[in-house]
């Protein structure tokens, strides 16, 4: 046993780390080889059943899947191989996500700092708020075909709300205090806006990002499903069609990649931006 | 006394503003339809969806079913999903907050299937079950566990320290700690999921729905589209909106009644 304690502030942290026994229950019960059993019996199940059969000819082993990945990164699909259809889907999801994000911000802290421009908002914004972004596919074929433009509507309405509603309850819920500081100092409205609003502000917008890429991430492929020639959810859908559950599996593990890798990034974003912010995890 | 209730009047103006705001938006539209500024095959007017509406109560056609039998098939396959994620993630999620086993096994299956939107399941599903309720409830279900199970694991860490320690000083042992101090502490968090989950099965629903089904809300909207009715995708757009938010109001309810028994 050894107990080790600091101080910081008016904080007392008291560590005690305890050194296990090299014993077997110990090695069976340690989380992280526990993660590799989960994984490989998960692997392993997943080959079971798709080797014997137990649903048909649906599923694909993981082998086949990965030997499926690998064909599909080299064999051109439509004109594009598997690198040019992640390409497709993710400069739609960043040309919507860019514009319902450069929209919805601004609006969410206008409605948060002025309660006139609340007051007009709010009740359209509540109108439009339960409808799920996937309901306007059909809206947005009416209107724009089934083009690109289309699809980057359908990313600009979802990432739109979520972006506008963190943005103000971001604001909301800033102490007033940090305002009063301000005002003590001798700043002006100006001067609250800038230093306390926006930055007390971003934690929750990054978070609203988050929400909304992971939104726009379903949007995309919804509509890539409905209608495309090229994407990710193209690939997944000319699986179907083919009857290759291999090039769906090898499709739904691509997007699980992109969309881990694009989270990834935009929390590295947020850790450079807002040092302060301390994690509940 | 120290403290005295201000009551402060709001200008009329903040009193008009919102509906105001209803109101240019309703009359921009019908406006905007009637001029012929977007042509009536793009767009509905709000009339002409009030008057399909009284006529899909009792009409089948074109579709198949009328307005209230989409709206059962929808509200069954979203309610099944949703209280079957609930009895299935909540205690997932609470077991993997406290046992490091049930972490070590349920983890890193979790975590590999979370990162996939469930609407790229369809396909598959359609491949497992056809287009009928069950593909359609697993997909909503697939939605509906993931924000189920992680408030409940984030509740369960939350737990406070010190009541921890405190239990085991009277020598509590795991289960014991974990029903009667964990449990309760992480419960707040855990209703807290359930208006996250439900918007995500909501919306997941209308996508499950545009792409393989013979009824319901999002078949009535995917088949406005087919049919060029825009009068139809609007209705279908509006009930599904309206649809949420009533389910999302009976849940806020049940969550209030829940939490009055946990604060008191």
């Amino acid at each position: 046993m050894s107990t080790d304690t600091s101080s910081t502030a008016n904080e007392i942290i008291i560590q005690t780390k305890a050194e296990k026994d090299f014993s077997l229950i110990n090695i069976i019960s340690n989380e992280y080889f526990l993660y590799v059993v989960s994984f490989v019996s998960f692997i392993a199940i997943w080959h079971y059943v798709a080797a014997a059969q137990l649903l048909g000819k649906s599923l694909a082993t993981p082998m086949d899947t990965l030997q499926e990945m690998t064909r599909l990164m080299t064999v051109k699909l439509a004109g594009k191989n598997l690198l040019g259809h992640i390409w497709a889907s993710t400069r739609r999801v960043f040309i919507g996500f860019s514009i319902g994000a450069a929209f919805g911000i601004p609006l969410g802290l206008f409605m948060a700092l002025n309660r006139y421009v609340n007051a007009f908002v709010k009740p359209l914004f509540d109108l439009f708020k339960p409808m799920p972004p996937l309901a306007w596919i059909s809206v947005a074929i009416l209107w724009f075909g089934i083009g690109e433009a289309s699809k980057i509507f359908i990313i600009v309405i979802g990432s739109f709300v979520p972006c506008v509603l963190n943005a103000y309850s971001g604001v909301r819920v800033i102490e007033e205090e940090l305002y009063d500081v301000v005002r003590v100092l001798g700043g002006n409205r100006w001067h609250e806006i800038i230093q306390v609003s926006f930055p007390a502000s971003l934690p929750a917008l990054f978070a609203g990002i988050q929400i909304s890429l992971s939104i726009s991430w379903t949007c995309v492929l919804a509509a890539e499903l409905v209608s495309a020639r090229s994407g990710l959810g193209w690939i997944i859908i000319r699986g179907m069609k083919l009857s290759k559950p291999e090039m769906v599996l090898g499709g739904m593990i691509i997007i699980a990649i992109v969309a881990t890798f694009v989270t990834v990034m935009i929390y590295g974003i947020e850790k450079l931006l807002c040092p302060w912010k301390r994690s509940v995890d | 006394m120290a403290y005295e209730n201000v009551k402060t009047q709001n200008p009329l103006l903040l009193k008009i503003l919102p509906f105001l705001g209803i109101g240019i938006f309703f009359a921009v539209w019908e406006i905007v339809v009637d001029v012929g500024i977007l042509p009536s095959t793009m767009m509905a007017s709000p009339y002409e969806v009030i008057k399909l509406f009284i006529d899909k109560l009792s009409n089948p056609h074109p579709d198949g079913s009328t307005i209230g039998i989409h709206a059962w098939i929808s509200a069954q396959e979203a309610v099944t999903a949703y209280i079957l994620a609930f009895v299935m993630g909540t205690p997932l999620g609470l077991l993997m907050g406290w046992y490091k086993v049930a972490r070590g096994l349920a983890r890193p299956v979790f975590e590999l299937i979370r990162p996939i939107p469930p609407i790229a399941w369809i396909p598959l599903c359609i491949f497992w079950f056809g287009i009928g309720i069950t593909g359609k409830i697993f997909i909503i279900w697939i939605a509906g566990i993931v924000p189920f199970t992680i408030n409940a694991w984030v509740g369960v860490n939350m737990t406070n320290p010190t009541f921890i320690q405190m239990a085991r000083t009277y020598g509590a042992s795991d289960w014991q700690i974990f029903k009667t101090v964990c449990v309760p502490s992480a419960l707040p968090m855990v209703f807290g999921a359930l208006q996250i989950s439900l918007a995500y099965c909501w919306t997941n629903l209308v996508g499950a729905e545009l792409l393989a089904a013979d009824q319901g809300l999002g078949y009535l909207i995917s088949m406005g589209r087919r049919l060029a009715m825009p009068s139809m995708v609007v209705l279908g757009m509006v009930t599904v909106g309206l649809g949420g938010a009533i389910i999302g109001v009976i849940v806020d309810i049940l969550e209030k009644r829940f939490m009055s028994r946990i604060r008191r």
